[in-house]
């Protein structure tokens, strides 16, 4: 009879057990579950971005992380490469952007590469040069040393903002410091000298590449090379039919007229592995891939925000902590 | 002859203390994951991998003045050993020095196991090591040094939750008492002086953090270095001070 209700006991206890492991395997896994469950209930990145856009200014920050700033950096920095990550970002979200990489370097005012980098996504990626040169103006202020921020600017002014006298002067500025690449003074006079020039675009579009090392950015510059490339070739086609025109009082039927009648010597290669086409009725020369024409070969398609009509202030952001 | 002796027992007495351990075993595991987190970023690695090495050994050092300086006296008076030295020929001033002497080899050692664990990290990831990160470790010490001696100063005179809440508010006070003299300057003449006060008696740990120069290859001026360093023993000594002054009166019962 002990014997029994000794083994009995130890059965239930054994029992006892496994129920407790089950339960806390059941617990476990539906927490899992609500975890997966509520990610799938809220925009993870739309959420992870309005996080960013919630950041206190730096200059609060900064004394909060108790001397570890730079570790704050880094984490800001860590957060931000989740949210750029996405393919399209909305407008606002790279005001937040913008937020972030402000409090970011005045947590760390020598990150460098964050100006760079950040300057290169506000302007080239988000068509923002206004927050980009913004940025990287707080960046030349604090590394005056550095020579790829003033690069940048001079970019931004030069491409973006259609301003190669004011690009002159910063990439004059970047050629001027240290460790700067030998082919920055020649890009600097040649800016200078003829403003709005193709061959000048293609120079400093080639030396972005150089110091582009992000497979995505390559991309971008060398597809921007091609445009420029289809502007300076449509120039130039356009040139020859005026010549044809005033030669022989008529339009040429073809492109191939051109070269069968000795004004050129042979007809350029569209870049993007189409052909130019010409227009017989109006003369005017268009590209079998790109269609649309830029405006001045600086500027892009879309008009950028600091393009508009101005409404003052263009940034207001952060509206709720100031 | 006698501190050194409190100090050795004190040192291997805290090794026995598990709470060191897990503290030690966070900090490495923290270093460590700097080479996951490295894989996240974009742009200087490097700066990663030291950022949060040099962070973790910070943190978790300043835990352990905290967590375990606190207990260096309080223990003693609550198991009653203390009656068993101040019975004997020594000072109660030869008593804290020791004690402190003895968390300060502790935290030594720690400090020299986290560096290397931090040192093994940049070396298997080729990370260029110059002088600036030794001299910010070494500050990082001194810190330490400051911190303990605070946690030390309140086991004298209050409990070991209460102490831990003083040495912890001292900690973040001292990371902002360049504050204080902002602040200052834009008061009143009887604020600002009463703030300046402040700011001149409280530990100003900003002054040992050389983290960001590391980072950014900064430099720093050898006597500038060694004013830093003095700052902080004589910080350490007035803080030593104070406490035997108020242990000296102290009644255990």
């Amino acid at each position: 009879m002990e014997v029994s209700l000794a083994s009995h006991h130890r059965i239930a206890s054994t029992v006892n057990q496994f129920l407790a492991y089950l339960g806390g395997g059941l617990l476990l896994v539906s927490l899992g579950w609500f975890q997966g469950e509520l990610d799938r209930q809220q925009d993870r990145t739309a959420v992870q971005i309005e996080g960013l856009g919630q950041l206190p200014k730096g200059e609060y920050l900064r004394p909060a992380l108790l001397g570890y700033h730079h570790l704050g950096a880094d984490i800001l920095w860590l957060k931000l490469l989740q949210v750029i990550g996405n393919k399209r970002n909305s407008a606002d979200e790279y005001e937040w952007m913008y937020h972030t990489l402000d409090v970011l370097t005045t947590l760390d005012p020598q990150y460098a590469y964050a100006y760079y980098a950040g300057g290169v996504i506000l302007g080239d990626l988000a068509n923002r040069p206004d927050l980009a040169n913004r940025l990287l103006e707080k960046g030349t202020e604090a590394n005056p040393t550095i020579w790829n921020i003033p690069f940048l600017l001079g970019y931004n002014h030069y491409f973006l903002l259609g301003d190669p006298e004011k690009g002159a002067k910063y990439i004059m500025r970047a050629a001027s410091l240290p460790d700067h690449p030998a082919y920055l003074p020649g890009l600097a006079t040649r800016m200078a000298a003829e403003a709005g020039n193709p061959e000048t675009a293609l120079a400093f579009l080639d030396a972005r590449l150089r110091e582009t090392q992000d497979p995505e950015m390559r991309e971008f510059f060398v597809n921007r090379m091609k445009e420029v490339m289809i502007e300076r070739d449509i120039h130039m086609l356009e040139r020859a039919v005026t010549a044809y025109q005033t030669a022989h009082r008529s339009l040429p039927a073809t492109l191939q007229a051109l070269v069968a009648e000795g004004v050129l010597s042979g007809l350029p290669l569209e870049p993007f592995g189409g052909e130019y086409r010409l227009d017989a009725m109006t003369g005017s020369v268009s590209s079998s891939t790109h269609s649309e024409r830029l405006r001045t070969f600086y500027k892009r398609k879309q008009a950028s925000v600091a393009l508009l009509p101005k409404i003052e202030p263009a940034y207001v952001f952060p509206r709720t902590w100031e | 002859m006698k501190v050194l002796s409190i100090a050795l027992n004190t040192f291997r007495e805290n090794l026995r203390d598990k709470l060191l351990y897990n503290l030690l075993v966070f900090a490495l595991l923290m270093i460590g994951s700097s080479l996951l987190l490295m894989r996240l970023t974009l742009g200087e690695f490097h700066r990663l991998l030291l950022d949060v090495g040099l962070g973790s050994i910070n943190i978790f050092g300043v835990l352990i003045a905290i967590f375990v300086g606190i207990g260096l006296v309080n223990k003693e008076i609550e198991k009653k050993t203390i009656y068993t030295i101040v019975s004997k020929p020594v000072a109660r001033y030869q008593f804290l020095v020791g004690k402190y002497l003895g968390l300060t080899i502790t935290l030594f050692v720690n400090t020299l196991i986290m560096a290397g664990g931090l040192l093994l990290v940049l070396v298997a990831q080729e990370v260029p090591i110059d002088g600036m990160l030794f001299k910010a470790l070494g500050l990082i010490f001194i810190e330490f040094m400051v911190i303990t001696a605070v946690a030390l100063l309140c086991s004298t005179f209050t409990s070991a939750t209460l102490s831990a809440i003083f040495t912890l508010a001292a900690y973040v006070i001292g990371h902002l008492t360049a504050d204080l003299k902002t602040f200052g300057a834009k008061m009143g003449e009887g604020g600002q002086m009463l703030l300046n006060g402040l700011y001149y008696v409280l530990p100003n740990l900003e002054r040992f953090n050389l983290k960001g120069h590391v980072i950014h290859h900064l430099e720093v001026s050898g006597s500038d270095l060694l004013l830093i360093v003095a700052y902080g023993l004589i910080y350490v000594t007035f803080l030593l001070v104070s406490a035997s002054i108020i242990f000296q009166r102290r009644d255990f019962r």
